[in-house]
Order: C-alpha cells, then sequence, then structure tokens
C-alpha cells in the first residue's frame, strides 16, 4: 500500500492544482459560452508539440512547449476576434471548424515524423500517474504567475466574460481583457494538457464549473463549491484506478462524470430523483424482457449480471448430462491453460539457467502450446454452447414475467413521475 | 526521292534497336523485392549480391503499430517479383493489400510469396484463436524473432533460396554474398555472448514483450514486462506490483524502445534505482541501428554498459 501511496503523492496533488485553477477558467468560459474552445486550443498545442518533433526537437523540452504554445496563442488570437464577428457566424461552428482542422494538419505532421504519432497519442490520453516533483513545481510557478493576474484583474475580466453585465457595452478596452483572458487560457491548457491529457484537462474545465454554476450564481462561492467537487471526484477517481487497476487518465474522467450526475441529483428533489431511476431501471427491465424473447443466443448483459450476483442461474433449463458435461468442460479449459502457462515458464526458466533448449525442443514446445490453447478454446466454445442453449430453452420462461414486471413498473413510476413533475 | 526514304530508314533502325533491346538487359536486371521490416531489407541486401532492388514498407524508423497502407505501397506491390514478411501474425494487414494489388504470384502458395517465420522456432506460441490474453493482442505467437542472430542466419538462407530461384543467371553471386554474411554474422554472434557472458541471467525488466528471443540467445531473464495489453498504459497497481517484483528480484536495468511512452519506465527507473537502457527492437528504429549487424552491435553494447554499472 506505501508502494502505491508513493506512486499517487505527486499525481494528486497535481490534479488539485488542476482543478483550482481550471475551475476558474471554467466559469468564464462557461459565461462565454465557448465550452469547446478547450478542444480546439489542446489540439492547436498538439500541433505545435508535434511540429517541434517534426522539426527534431525531443517532445518534452522547452522547445516543444514554446511551439505548443505559439500554436495555441494563434488559436487564442482567433478567439479573440470571434466575438467581434458578426451575428449570424456562429462561435461554435468556427471553434469547431478549428479544432477539425488542427486534428487533421497535426495527423499531416506526425506523418512527416515516426516518433510524432506516440507523443500525439499521449497528448490524448495524458499521463497524469507518472506526475514527479518537478513538473508539480512547474506548476506552482507558472499557475501561480497567471493566479495573480487573474485575482488582480478579476473583476475587469468578470465582465468581459458576462454577456449580461451591466455597463458591459461601454467598458473600455474589452478586447484587451477577452485577448487577456484566451492568452492565459491557451498557456494553461498548452501546460496542462501535456501532461493530463486532453479528455482529463476538458473534465477539469467544465464539470467543476457545471457544479459550482449549479449551486451558486457567485463567481466566487461558485469556485469553492467547484474546486470541492473536483477534489472529490479525483481522489475518488484515483482510488479506483487503485482499485481496479485500470487507467488512470480514463477512470478520472470517468469519476468527474459521476460526480456530476450525483450533484445533479443531489439538487432534485429526493423523490424526483428516486422516480427517475425507478423508470431507468424498469426500462431496462422491460429491454432485457424482450431482448431474451427476440435474441436469446445474443448477450444477454443484465442476465448475464444477475447471474454473476446472485445465485439465480439458467442451468435449471439444462438436463443432468448437460450440466456434467459444462462443470467437465470448465474444469479441462482450467487444465489445458495451466497446461500451456507451465510449458510457457518452462521455456522461459531455460533461458538463462541450465541447458539452454534446442530449436527442435522449442518446437515441439511451441506444438504442445498450441495444441493445448486449441483444446482450452474448444472447452470454452462447449461451454458457450450449452450457457447459449439454455437461453433459448429458457427465453419464454424468463422473457414473458420479466418483460410484464417492467412494462408495468415503468408505467406505474413514469405516472408517478409526472404527477410530482407537474406539482 | 531522297527526302522520302530518310525517315522510313530511321524508323527501320528504330524498330531494329527495339527489337533487340530484350536480348539486351537479363545481364543486369535484378529481381524487384518488397519486404515489411527494415529488418528484412537489410538482411536481403546483405545476402542477394547487388541481384536484388528491396524495398521496405515499413519505413525504417516508423512505428510498425501505426502503419497505413497508401498508394505508393500498392504501387511497390504490384512491381514486385518477390514478397517477403516476417509472418506470425506480425503485419496482419499484408493479405489486403496483396489482394488489391492484384498479383497472383504473390498470394501464399504462389512462387513470388516467402513467408520468413516458417521453420523458425516460434516463443510464447498461443492457438489461432483471439483472446485477450497479456502479451501481443495479434498473432499465435511472439513475432520479434529476428532479434536472435541465429534465426538471422535462418532468414538469410531462406531469402537467398528465394532470390536464387527466380534469378538463376545470378546464383553464384547471391550464394556468395550470402556465404559471406552468414559468416560474420557467426562469428560476430559469438563476440556478442562473450559481451554478455557476465550477465548471464541478470533480470530484466521490459516494457513491451519484443525480448523474448533476444534473452533466450544471450542468456537474459526478463523478470516482467511491464505493458499487459498493447497500447494500453500501466494502472497505478500495475506499475506498484512491477516496482515490489524489481525490489525483490533486485532488477537493475528496464528495457525501453523508441516508440514507447517512456514516463511509466522512468517513474520505476527512479523508485527503484534502475537504469532504463534505450534498444532499438528494429533495424533504423535508432539511428546507430542502420543494420542488422549494427542493430545487434547498439543492443549488446547498450545492455552492457547498462549491466555493468
Amino acid at each position: 500500500m506505501n508502494e502505491i501511496a508513493g506512486f499517487l503523492v505527486f499525481p494528486a496533488i497535481a490534479a488539485a492544482i488542476f482543478v483550482v485553477m481550471h475551475t476558474w477558467l471554467g466559469l468564464h468560459v462557461l459565461r462565454r459560452n465557448v465550452v469547446f474552445a478547450d478542444l480546439a486550443l489542446a489540439q492547436l498545442a498538439a500541433l505545435g508539440a508535434a511540429m517541434a518533433v517534426a522539426a527534431g526537437h525531443p517532445p518534452a523540452g522547452t522547445a516543444g512547449f514554446s511551439y505548443a504554445v505559439f500554436f495555441a496563442g494563434c488559436g487564442a488570437v482567433v478567439l479573440t476576434i470571434l466575438r467581434s464577428l458578426p451575428e449570424r457566424v456562429s462561435q461554435e461552428a468556427v471553434i469547431g471548424v478549428l479544432y477539425v482542422v488542427a486534428t487533421a494538419l497535426t495527423v499531416l505532421v506526425v506523418d512527416a515524423s515516426p516518433q510524432g504519432a506516440e507523443h500525439v497519442k499521449k497528448m490524448l490520453v495524458g499521463s497524469i500517474l507518472v506526475v514527479g516533483r518537478d513538473e508539480v513545481a512547474e506548476l506552482l510557478v507558472l499557475y501561480g504567475a497567471i493566479g495573480i493576474v487573474h485575482f488582480a484583474f478579476r473583476r475587469q475580466l468578470l465582465a468581459a466574460s458576462d454577456p449580461a453585465a451591466p455597463g458591459r457595452g461601454v467598458m473600455r478596452g474589452v478586447f484587451l481583457w477577452d485577448l487577456v483572458f484566451y492568452a492565459s487560457f491557451a498557456v494553461v491548457v498548452t501546460s496542462s494538457v501535456r501532461l493530463a491529457g486532453v479528455l482529463l484537462v476538458f473534465s477539469f474545465l467544465i464539470i467543476p464549473a457545471v457544479i459550482g454554476s449549479l449551486y451558486c450564481a457567485n463567481a466566487g462561492r461558485a469556485l469553492a463549491i467547484g474546486c470541492a467537487a473536483g477534489i472529490a471526484a479525483s481522489l475518488a477517481g484515483f482510488a479506483a484506478a487503485v482499485a481496479y487497476d485500470v487507467p488512470t487518465g480514463a477512470v478520472l474522467v470517468a469519476s468527474f462524470g459521476a460526480t456530476l450526475i450525483v450533484a445533479a441529483l443531489l439538487k432534485t428533489r429526493a423523490k424526483i430523483a428516486g422516480l427517475g431511476a425507478a423508470c431507468l431501471l424498469s426500462s431496462a427491465v422491460l429491454a432485457q424482457g424482450a431482448w431474451i424473447i427476440a435474441a436469446p443466443a445474443a448477450d444477454q448483459p443484465l442476465l448475464a449480471l444477475l447471474e454473476r450476483t446472485t445465485p439465480l442461474r439458467t442451468d435449471v433449463f439444462l438436463d443432468e448430462a448437460e450440466r456434467e458435461q459444462r462443470a467437465l468442460a470448465a474444469v479441462n479449459e482450467e487444465r489445458h491453460s495451466d497446461a500451456v502457462e507451465r510449458l510457457r515458464e518452462l521455456e522461459r526458466a531455460s533461458r538463462w539457467q541450465g541447458e539452454p533448449l534446442t530449436e527442435e525442443q522449442v518446437q515441439v514446445l511451441g506444438a504442445h502450446q498450441k495444441a493445448y490453447s486449441e483444446m482450452a478454446r474448444g472447452e470454452r466454445f462447449v461451454q458457450d454452447h450449452l450457457r447459449v442453449q439454455a437461453r433459448i430453452r429458457g427465453r419464454w420462461l424468463i422473457g414473458l414475467p420479466t418483460l410484464a414486471v417492467g412494462l408495468v413498473a415503468l408505467f406505474a413510476f413514469a405516472a408517478t413521475l409526472r404527477r410530482a413533475l407537474r406539482r | 526521292m531522297h527526302d522520302a526514304e530518310e525517315p522510313l530508314g530511321r524508323l527501320a533502325l528504330t524498330a531494329a534497336l527495339l527489337a533487340l533491346w530484350p536480348a539486351a538487359t537479363p545481364a543486369w536486371a535484378q529481381v524487384n523485392v518488397v519486404v515489411t521490416t527494415p529488418d528484412l531489407k537489410s538482411i536481403a541486401e546483405a545476402v542477394s549480391g547487388g541481384a536484388a532492388r528491396v524495398h521496405s514498407l515499413i519505413a525504417p524508423g516508423a512505428d510498425p503499430e501505426a502503419f497505413e497502407p497508401r498508394p505508393a505501397h500498392l504501387v511497390a506491390l504490384r512491381e514486385a517479383d518477390l514478397v517477403v514478411r516476417v509472418g506470425a501474425g506480425y503485419e496482419h494487414w499484408l493479405d489486403r493489400l496483396i489482394q488489391q494489388a492484384g498479383k497472383p504470384h504473390l498470394l501464399p502458395g504462389g512462387e513470388g510469396y516467402l513467408d520468413a517465420s516458417a521453420g523458425i522456432a516460434l516463443l510464447e506460441m498461443r492457438g489461432r484463436s483471439v483472446t485477450i490474453t497479456p502479451g501481443h493482442a495479434h498473432g499465435s505467437a511472439n513475432p520479434h524473432y529476428w532479434l536472435d542472430p541465429v534465426n538471422g542466419l535462418a532468414i538469410a538462407q531462406r531469402v537467398a533460396g528465394a532470390l536464387a530461384r527466380l534469378a538463376p543467371a545470378q546464383r553464384p553471386g547471391i550464394e556468395a554474398a550470402h556465404a559471406r554474411f552468414a559468416a560474420e554474422l557467426r562469428q560476430r554472434t559469438v563476440e556478442w555472448q562473450k559481451a554478455l557472458e557476465p550477465y548471464k541471467g541478470a533480470p530484466l525488466v521490459t516494457y513491451h514483450n519484443t525480448w523474448p528471443y533476444f534473452a533466450r540467445r544471450f542468456r537474459l531473464n526478463i523478470v516482467e514486462v511491464i505493458e499487459q495489453k498493447e497500447g494500453v498504459p500501466p494502472g497505478v497497481g500495475r506499475l506498484a506490483a512491477v516496482a515490489k517484483t524489481m525490489r525483490e528480484k533486485k532488477v537493475r536495468a528496464v528495457v525501453h524502445e523508441p516508440f514507447q511512452p517512456i514516463d511509466a519506465s522512468r517513474a520505476l527507473g527512479e523508485r527503484t534505482g534502475a537504469r532504463v537502457v534505450v534498444l532499438a527492437p528494429s533495424v533504423g528504429s535508432v539511428a546507430e541501428a542502420s543494420d542488422y549487424l549494427k542493430l545487434f552491435e547498439f543492443n549488446v553494447r547498450g545492455l552492457a554498459s547498462a549491466l555493468a554499472q
């Protein structure tokens, strides 16, 4: 456990720093209604990094960062000018085009440099897990500077972001404040995307800000609520990554999504939320009932979940002989897989211990491994076939009651929900 | 009269030259060989003695996992007399390309098709089935068999044989070049084995499962492979487990390749005090490994110096 905690200290600190900075920027972004500007700027930063690699610089150096900031900065200028465009030109459309063209250009640039592809892939998923002390120190310095600017001029920046702020029309230098905002936004996104990846940075930016805005209109308090939610989501995400041993970046994004759902649920009346959940569950049950009748040989997700978590089994539809056959197949599959593993270990040990195996011996060993693998696959096929047989035999007996229950429940809950909403 | 006959005369001369032209070419006609990897290209060029023009579909230094077929590849295949592939599921995209090129002699079983893996003792065999097991997601065995110089000898022999079959007029040249290459490879293999002998059984951790054949030939002990599923970065639990194993087995080096994200290996190295050493999995993946022999030279010296500390 200590080992794992040691790995997570700096990533957790980095996540907290990211949450604070990005929530504040996210509140601005929501007010300006340019949610996907983040993706466009991140992709431009990726394009810059790809160009740096194509020009021969190492991807993670100062040159790479400068290229990325330059390209993201150009994007920032475009976004600033966007505000002055006539009404009929949709901002989101231009941002979307910027994102798509930047992505395509990145593919073309990466094509010219062999290692660029790996770097670009990394920018999507990120590698927050391997953030170290140096990176955290750099972040503190950079974000500290930007934070001071934003704190000192918070009133002007908020007024520039808010389209409905009184006196905004006559505010001097709105263009300048827009530029300051987008420029600082570009620098922050560039520095965070290389560590956390595009997906996670989007989550840091939007989700805590949405949660904060949901609960409070005042920017300062929304920031506090958003930060709290974001840090809680990050900790939950890291815990899940450890518990289920899954890629950290992706599970963090999922955790942020779940936190948003929880926050939204907490805001709605408990009764409505409960009825809504009950409706969803009834629909799932209804769908499963209809599905097993229509296509019993296909995957049955809800049924599989029930079989895994409860003592319910579709085995009852198999006769004694078939059940024995299935059990025997499972045992044999395990035996064959073990045999493959043992042979693998034997070969591995012979590489550096004792006498090396001759080419013929390796070939014979390989042939055995192949044969055992095929046999294991055969046993798996037998088990799958029997499982499908059981479901086919039980389709009406399982399907009709499930369908009926789901239908009745859905009607009941939906009616109650509609009544509750009308009040 | 004179003016009307001149163009006719020129025409007759040109026709005569064109008729005799095919008889003039065989002496320097090269066999067009298309191979899939730069390693095969290096071996093919070494044994051909100038009798073959070799083109590699995967460019040197390119990530083999990120290969994308292009019109230029189809053109190359259309002009090919011989196609040499690594096999063992390494290039699943080649079959489609050959079919699209529409040359029946390049299809499996044709006289212009050579699967270099036939006859090689493959390691880590699995069945034909595609299951989610750790290691290589594609193919039925570990495909990186060219990283064993003895397998390189086998590849050289088969390629030389195929070339001699397709260009019988140049057989003496091909056989001489092949003999030279085989002799040098054998001699250097002994030297490399001697260089790595002090580190026999040294525990290593690799990021990607590229090195079983290399480990077998040079008697190295690969304790753990960090990447369990191709392309998926390792999670915290996996990194912690590997770090624990590294401490228990006193692993001193983490072997890494130029295309893998280096952060996980570097983090592990920092936490356990092991050195991260970058080795070349293929000719051209690092600048120093410009041909098959230099590839091993780079890898062996690199590993030896990393383990020496």
